[in-house]
């Protein structure tokens, strides 16, 4: 039997414990919660030989077990590894903390088991060798999060929410399943790597650009891309944990297909720049909605949205090992604010504890801007000149270049007049190492990647457009955002504050659309 | 159109304005959560009974005020409520009923009778006609407005707050298109031509509503509970500007706003409302009277109570203990909290020469508090009174104001990062420089591995400085609020208390309540310093209090979390009681091994100490503790007549010796200060049982805490007052059985009716029955209890002891 077979293995020990929970249901049900535990641990366990194996023996797949291209196989390499340690960790996480948290409620069990499958299908979804195991297997997912995000049924908003989620889900699966068959038809092949060195290859079967796009669609709706994101912001519906899951694992499924397909993806390249567009478009508004967000669940649901726009942003400008490492770092980060919501009173407290903050003026900005532009030369430079990234890609660089106007912000908080000398420099402190860790990070992810995931091809007209846009955007909006106590208080500005805060009512007119306010007729 | 009869008065201005007043004064004050204490939420309510309060309530709120029947049912068949008790209740009843016999009371207690329905606002007339949510979309949307203006530092771009809430929130209003998404017709516009003061758009929709004056007050009570904790946290800004001497609009500005979407509502619908409207308005004008169930109910809580009140009198009846008159070798003296008792009955076990005191855990030093290196000043003092000393913790010298400059730096710079890592751009080079870092965050707070941050700020005391005469005022009154002005140990510790937790949002409820909110390390600290002051002593020794030379005191902070003590011995380095400090930290190791395994029995899913502490740094932990859950009773007596005795953890106890109080000026002190607050505790428990979802806090699995001030339960909605269901319910079964204090007082009846007919508001919860008073004789026996109008009826224990309850009556 072969070894790859590894990947499939991780989910086994979750999925009994679902089908467990299905006859212990109920409150306090018994060595469930520590099953559940043990269970989402070995998944990680799994996962980690997963990595050795990968290490010790490189990339490769499984054996299908089934027939005519239809069953079970893994493909393991640095994508479906990476993502693999990913979901069984924060899984890992959230089952824990789901043993103490949802301890006393009448649905224990049952909330565990459907938890314990959502976690089994996104490893299958991420391990899956061929194109009918991914298929099912996303679909499993929204299934298995459906149940949870109803968990507590009677809530209206809930219905509302998961009545949303399903309109997107059932799209994005009819889009995958168009993908899919339209990726057999061309390629002749279930297999996922087959497809994929194929596709690298140079083989472009007719219709692969609208093979890519139904993928693109699939991803942008999965991964709650601008208009399609309201349900997300609308999940806090169901407890914490769900929360994180969903946050940190769940959500990524758009952008793992995007770059599970990369080499597909890159033949489309108008499919790419339609990401590229939606995926900016999404990260700059819901980055802004989030800074009207009074209540810190929302916040982060808001922060998601943004940031899975952002990683839509990678995949359009073909960064895709870029976007991985996004996908990474932001499911752990999430995770993580998730679960410790509950320190937000004493979070918003203590940033009352040191006094005013002390706000930046424009020169004070544009010095931090020219600060940290010297940063991004002097770091990156360097980097180029150990790492040899001379031939790094312009769509790198000018990704690089938003970034930098991110660590601008903390720069010109430390700028600003009335700001000490002592936190100046501390801030800039913190700046340089930001800029380290991501320029570290960024060689990294590149590094591990190289040879699985294709490399950025040179920038079209388009494309470069794109980029130009991208820059001008980010960098107004950093600007804007770094002088927003200055503006803030402007009649149009407030105007401007009350629509953000309703996300442009994208909600509202999609629960006017399906009815979702109408009182449920008694029956 | 259908008018109203004519015989009803049309409002006028004043009346509507009157009216509004008197809705706002019927809704309980909500604390915001970084510092936040139990709140009566029957405050409103207390110049009338519980029936008459759950008629109210029913018809505005739609929710009961007692159990439901088969609660008590459950209770009469186990015996927990005996025939006895039931007929007590039915004497003490003020009102004749129906239902006249024990039998007949038995019978209708297996009856169970629907939940009460409030009376229709014109949101919900338009909810059934229109078959679109508006109630729900009203309440949503004036959360969503609310939230941004009560933010008091979560959104990076908050909303505007300068104005007042009205104007604030016409400004949203006339722009927001959901309403007219939702299907209300110009919406906006109808906003923005709306009056300029809140008090005209009130007039102007009474009159277009086509309310009756009689009407005005319920129906405003009710759209004001439709908003939930909004109109509370308008409530707390109103209190706190009154305890201030000033005013305050918002909750006027709420109902103003609340009031609008009536108006509006009512224009798209009025044709298919009118009927109904018109029989709500008639409704809302009838006189307020408590049906027959609402008094059965009543009757019933009251046996309950009784039959809880029988099991404490058992209790209390054990005869009393002779305190040796051998010097005690550690005095320590702890808030009344409930805790404590179990700590305390713990800790006089371990040695018999230990003598524990009760006293409210302010120890009398009400402080405006600024912890180290912050500019936020905390009330830490019980939230009826006023602040009239500043503190902030650290030395006033040199060394200490750079040390706290640098700590600021710090947490400056931290909170850069902060936004940093919350800002719309930076938040993706946040991420993608630093999100592998997590992996470590995750694996610490995943398994328990943060320490808990026990941030003990530097020493504090009091700034500006306050002369001697006020300063040894201060001294001897919180020395004789413990009834301590003699016989003292060589050691005396004041211990404040506060709990351990993590990640939860209503950690400070688990904290002080005298101390506002907070732990009460910096005032016990604040009175030992005044105590150790050499000057102070020999002002109080002037006042024939003598501390001797050898008496050192010293503060520490009881961890409620997990029984552990903290000493703050360094604050005073004493060369002559560093044996009597090693001795007393290794008794109050042993008490608080004892107080654990206690308390454990009561935690689900505890089994060893381990668990415990465990619990104190769980992340995932939604009971960390119980807090005051299960309060009965509040005593008020020296402690020979409670000591020996297993209370449970469910009393209230405060030191009070009757003998040593000229002119009964402590015993007022007690009874106006620490009882009422605490009434207010034991009252919050009981609407967070009885009716959770006005009164309770909601499920903390789907808590969202909002603009770090309250928390809403999912999305959004209403902000939520009260206990969390889980900090009452254990997921089995109901950890705090509702039931009003009973207060229990070791002095002479005469002295007390003294104080009562003094004092209005405190004789109205007795009256009213909100609290239960008892009077105890010299053997500690619940011998009296107060039965209204300053009379006071003899119970069965004085009854069956005769000749000993004689000397109570002296």
């Amino acid at each position: 039997m072969s070894l790859y077979l590894l990947p499939l293995a991780a989910p086994l020990p979750l999925l009994l414990v679902a089908v467990l929970c299905a006859f212990r249901a109920g409150i306090r049900p018994r060595w469930i919660p520590k099953l559940a535990e043990a269970s989402a641990l070995l998944a990680l366990l799994l996962s980690l030989l997963a990595l050795v194996l990968l290490i010790a023996r490189g990339p490769g797949d499984s054996d299908l077990i089934g027939v005519n291209g239809v069953g079970l196989s893994a493909r393991l390499d640095a994508v479906s590894a990476t993502m693999l340690m990913l979901v069984s960790f924060v899984g890992w996480i959230v089952v824990r903390y789901t043993r103490t948290y949802l301890d006393g409620e009448s649905r224990q069990g049952a909330f565990t088991g459907w938890l314990c499958a959502a976690l089994a299908a996104v490893l299958l979804l991420v391990g899956a060798g061929n194109l009918i195991q991914l298929v099912v297997a996303w679909i499993a997912t929204s299934f298995a999060l459906r149940r949870l995000l109803l968990f507590y049924g009677q809530r209206d908003a809930a219905q509302r929410a998961a009545r949303k989620k399903l309109l997107f889900s059932s799209l994005g699966a009819v889009a995958l399943v168009l993908a899919i068959v339209l990726l057999i038809a061309g390629y002749e092949s279930t297999d996922i790597a087959t497809i994929n060195a194929a596709a690298r290859a140079g083989q472009s079967p007719t219709l692969i650009t609208l093979a890519a796009a139904a993928l693109a669609l699939a991803a942008m709706l999965k991964s709650a891309q601008f208009p399609t994101h309201g349900w997300l912001t609308e999940v806090m519906e169901a407890p914490t944990p769900v929360s994180a899951l969903l946050h940190a694992g769940v959500i990524n499924g758009g952008g793992f297909l995007l770059i599970r397909f990369a080499d597909v993806m890159v033949l489309a390249p108008g499919v790419l720049a339609v990401l590229a567009m939606v995926g900016g478009l999404t990260a700059i508004f819901a980055a802004l909605v989030m800074l009207t967000q009074p209540a810190v669940k929302t916040s982060l649901a808001w922060s998601t949205v943004a940031q899975m726009g952002f990683m839509t942003l990678q995949c359009g400008l073909a960064l895709f090992p870029l976007a991985l490492l996004h996908i990474v770092a932001h499911s752990l980060y999430k995770a993580h604010a998730f679960l410790a919501s509950g320190g937000a009173v004493e979070q918003v407290m203590s940033t009352r504890r040191p006094g005013p903050v002390a706000v930046p003026d424009g020169a004070a900005v544009g010095r931090a801007f020219l600060l940290a532009l010297f940063i991004y030369a002097v770091i990156g430079t360097s980097f180029g000149l150990v790492f040899g990234l001379q031939h790094e890609s312009p769509q790198a660089l000018a990704l690089g270049a938003i970034l930098i106007f991110g660590v601008a912000y903390l720069l010109a908080q430390g700028m600003a007049d009335a700001a000490p000398r002592t936190l100046t420099r501390r801030t800039a402190l913190f700046s340089a190492a930001a800029a380290i860790g991501y320029f570290s990070l960024q060689v990294a992810a590149g590094w591990l990647t190289a040879g699985t995931l294709p490399a950025t091809p040179a920038p079209d007209r388009l494309a470069w457009t794109l980029m130009v846009l991208a820059i001008l955007s980010f960098g107004s909006v950093a600007v804007a955002q770094a002088l927003l106590p200055l503006w803030a208080d402007h009649p149009a500005a407030r105007g401007l504050r009350v629509h953000l805060s309703n996300g442009f009512y994208v909600n509202a007119a999609l629960d006017r659309m399906l009815g979702s306010r109408s009182v449920r007729k008694a029956s | 159109m259908l008018m109203p009869s004519t015989d009803v008065a049309a409002p006028t201005a004043t009346s509507a304005h009157e009216a509004a007043q008197r809705a706002g004064l019927l809704i309980p004050p909500l604390w915001p959560l970084a510092s936040s204490v139990a709140v009566n939420p029957y405050l409103g309510h207390v110049s009338e009974s519980l029936a008459t309060a759950a008629a109210r309530l029913g018809r505005v709120a739609g929710v009961r005020c007692t159990m439901p029947r088969t609660w008590y049912a459950e209770r009469i068949d186990t015996g927990d409520i005996s025939d006895a008790d039931l007929a007590a209740a039915l004497r003490a009843s003020p009102t004749t009923m129906a239902t006249s016999t024990v039998a007949q009371l038995k019978a209708i207690a297996t009856i169970s009778v629907a939940a009460p329905v409030a009376l229709p606002s014109v949101a919900e007339l338009a909810t059934e006609c229109s078959g679109i949510d508006w109630s729900g979309i009203v309440a949503a949307r004036i959360s969503h407005w609310a939230a941004g203006y009560f933010d008091q530092g979560q959104a990076l771009w908050s909303a505007p707050q300068e104005r007042g809430a009205y104007d604030a929130w016409r400004a949203v209003a006339s722009l927001d298109l959901t309403p007219e998404i939702d299907g209300l017709k110009g919406f906006s516009t109808l906003v923005a031509r709306l009056p300029e003061t809140a008090e005209r758009t009130i007039e102007e929709c009474v009159s277009r509503l086509g309310l009756p004056d009689s009407a005005l007050e319920s129906y405003f009570h009710r759209l004001l509970i439709s908003l939930g904790g909004w109109s509370q946290m308008a409530r707390y800004r109103q209190w706190q500007a009154e305890l201030g001497g000033g005013s305050d609009s918002t909750l006027i500005d709420l109902l103003a706003i609340r009031l609008a979407w009536e108006g509006a509502l009512q224009c798209q619908y009025a044709s298919a409302i009118q009927a109904c409207w018109h029989d709500a308005m008639e409704a809302y004008a009838e006189p307020l009277t408590p049906t027959g169930d609402d008094l059965v109910d009543t009757i019933l809580q009251e046996a309950y109570e009784r039959g809880e009140q029988r099991k404490l009198a058992a209790l209390m009846a054990g005869g009393s203990e002779t305190r040796s008159s051998a010097r005690a070798a550690l005095q320590m003296a702890f808030c009344i909290d409930v805790r404590s008792e179990v700590f305390r009955r713990a800790l006089e076990h371990v040695d018999g020469s230990i003598q524990t005191i009760g006293v409210a855990g302010f120890f009398l030093v009400g402080v405006a508090h600024r912890r180290f290196a912050s500019d936020v000043v905390e009330p830490r003092l019980p939230v009826l009174l006023r602040p009239h000393l500043k503190s902030c913790s650290g030395e006033a010298d040199a060394a200490s104001a750079r040390h706290d400059h640098d700590v600021r730096i710090g947490r400056r710079a931290t909170r850069a990062w902060g936004r940093f890592k919350l800002a719309a751009i930076s938040s993706f080079a946040f991420v993608e420089a630093t999100g592998p870092i997590y992996i470590t965050k995750l694996m610490r707070d995943g398994l328990g591995l943060r320490r808990s941050v026990n941030d003990s700020d530097p020493k504090p005391q009091i700034l500006p400085a306050f002369d001697l005469p006020a300063r040894v005022d201060l001294a001897a009154s919180a020395l004789r609020a413990m009834s301590l002005t003699g016989d003292f140990a060589r050691l005396v510790v004041l211990a404040g208390h506060g709990a351990d937790v993590v990640n939860n949002p209503h950690a400070s409820a688990l904290h002080c309540g005298a101390c506002g909110g907070n732990a009460g390390d910096v005032n016990a600290r604040l009175m030992a310093a005044l105590l150790n002051d050499h000057e102070v002593r020999i002002g109080l020794a002037a006042r024939s209090i003598v501390i001797p030379e050898d008496t050192l005191f010293v503060a520490a902070l009881h961890h409620t979390t997990t029984d552990a003590v903290t000493l703050y011995e360094s604050d005073y380095a004493s060369a002559t009681h560093g044996q009597d400090i090693a001795q007393a930290k290794h008794w109050l190791r042993v008490a608080g091994s004892l107080a654990r395994d206690e308390r454990m029995r009561r935690l689900p899913g505890a089994t060893t100490a381990a668990d415990v502490f465990r619990r104190a740094r769980d992340w995932s932990e939604v009971r960390p503790e119980w807090a005051l859950a299960g309060c009965q009773s509040f005593i008020v007596a020296p402690r020979q007549l409670t000591a020996t005795r297993d209370l449970g953890g469910r009393a209230f106890l405060h030191d009070y010796d009757w003998r040593k109080d000229q002119g009964f000026g402590v015993l007022e002190m007690i009874l106006t200060a620490p009882v009422v607050v605490a009434s207010w505790i034991s009252l919050q428990y009981y609407g967070s049982t009885v009716a959770p979802e006005l009164f309770g806090a909601g499920n903390k699995l789907l808590h969202n805490v909002t603009g770090g001030i309250g928390v809403v339960e999912g999305n959004g909605g209403l902000l939520r007052a009260g206990l969390p269901w889980q900090s009452v319910h254990d997921g089995e079964r109901l950890v705090h059985q509702p039931q009003r204090l009973s207060v229990l007082v070791d002095a002479p009846r005469q002295a007390i009716s003294d104080i009562l007919d003094r004092h209005d508001g405190l004789r109205t919860l007795f009256e009213h029955r909100w609290m239960h008073l008892f009077a105890l004789d010299d053997h500690g026996r619940m011998a009296w209890r107060y039965a209204g109008k300053l009379g006071w009826q003899s119970t069965p224990e004085a009854r069956t002891s005769e000749p000993a309850s004689k000397a109570a009556l002296a």
